[in-house]
């Protein structure tokens, strides 16, 4: 081993030996942390949730995928799923009064939608809502055949989001890209909310 | 439960067994502590991003897509948090205390002087810039393969590399400074 490697391993090794332990009351205080969130739960329903695409592709996921074809028909929902989903149709004109000549643009009334048949309650969460399951104007009605939907505002530009199904498991968009989290290592999904023509 | 392993845990953990979380944070907090406490100069934002990391782990618990590698998915996280921690608190001045009950005896010197040199180890890592400071420490403090730090990072191999090398030539250039003074 060269001089130079030898001498960054020693190096190395004295901050290993320096670093200070923990401070005893650590633990409790990330499980005092830990007890105030949500406490995970239905693993099961995590399992099946995370398998999105069968929603769509597996011959059983028929007449579920109809009626939620049929819903989106009826709430005239519009978009496309090749490279990047463009929330494109806003299916309420915005309905935002504008603040002032050069205001702001207003928010997109946009709609998103998801098949978790044994879902008890589904939220949309996003950078647009601060990642608020509990916000109220992202919680999302249950429509029949397991197709649970909500149309929200959301600003113009590019977006990630979720939905958090049952106040614990976070499950991307099955119709949507996906985009990874830097901070988690996992996806989000991505929308793209443009200005209505 | 404690011989159990990650992913078993993390799989009581999902089905709402809060407890089980702490042998994970057991687990884990000492050897992540040594790196947040060398990236971020001091014990008290050191234990600030730790625990930030446990916390953000668990919520979203459900979105670690390999329990088995949790300790791999965590670290990622602390290295996320030790970054914006670092950025927003570049500028407050670092303390640089060293815990004396940490500190191995050294067979070859003096105790005083091996615990004088290691904080001046401390005090020159501090003044390499963050994103060597990070380089150096995932290759040789963490023992860490490029391709792992690649992945860990999100920069490529050779920009790594370049890294790396900066940081222990300044290292040593620091270090050599305080020798000769």
């Amino acid at each position: 081993m060269p001089d130079d490697e030898l001498n960054m391993r020693r190096i190395a090794r004295d901050l290993r030996a320096s670093s200070p332990r923990v401070d005893k009351s650590f633990d409790d205080r990330v499980m005092a942390a830990v007890r105030s969130l949500p406490r995970h739960a239905r693993l099961t329903l995590w399992s099946r949730l995370t398998a999105p695409r069968t929603v769509t592709v597996k011959p059983l996921g028929w007449s579920v995928l109809a009626a939620s074809v049929a819903l989106l028909a009826i709430f005239g929902f519009n978009r496309a799923v090749d490279d990047v989903r463009v929330a494109s149709k806003p299916i309420v004109a915005a309905v935002f009064p504008k603040t002032g000549a050069a205001a702001v643009k207003p928010p997109q009334r946009v709609q998103f939608v998801l098949v978790a048949p044994e879902a008890k309650k589904v939220a949309v969460v996003g950078d647009f809502n601060g990642w608020d399951a509990g916000h109220a104007s992202y919680q999302a009605q249950h429509r029949g055949g397991g197709v649970w939907s909500v149309t929200a505002p959301v600003p113009i530009g590019h977006h990630r989001y979720s939905f958090v199904v049952d106040d614990s498991v976070w499950v991307t968009d099955p119709m949507a890209p996906r985009v990874m989290d830097n901070d988690y290592g996992v996806a989000n999904s991505a929308i793209v909310v443009e200005e209505q023509k | 439960m404690e011989g159990s392993s990650d992913g078993v845990i993390v799989s009581r953990v999902l089905r709402g067994d809060v407890d089980a979380y702490r042998v994970l944070v057991e687990r884990y907090r000492d050897r992540y502590a040594r790196y947040a406490f060398h990236m971020l100069g001091n014990r008290e934002d050191a234990e600030e991003a730790l625990q930030d990391a446990f916390t953000r782990a668990y919520r979203s618990l459900a979105r670690c897509e390999d329990p088995e590698r949790f300790g791999a998915w965590l670290f990622r996280i602390l290295v996320n948090r030790c970054r914006t921690l670092g950025a927003r608190r570049g500028r407050r001045a670092k303390t640089f205390v060293v815990d004396e009950g940490a500190i191995l005896d050294a067979a070859e010197d003096h105790p005083a002087d091996r615990a004088a040199w290691r904080e001046e180890i401390d005090r020159a890592l501090h003044r390499l810039r963050a994103d060597q400071r990070e380089a150096f420490l995932l290759k040789y403090v963490e023992d860490m393969g490029y391709d792992e730090m690649s992945q860990l990072t999100g920069v490529g191999v050779s920009a790594l590399k370049m890294r790396v090398m900066r940081a222990c030539d300044r290292l040593r250039e620091l270090l050599s400074e305080v020798h000769s003074a």
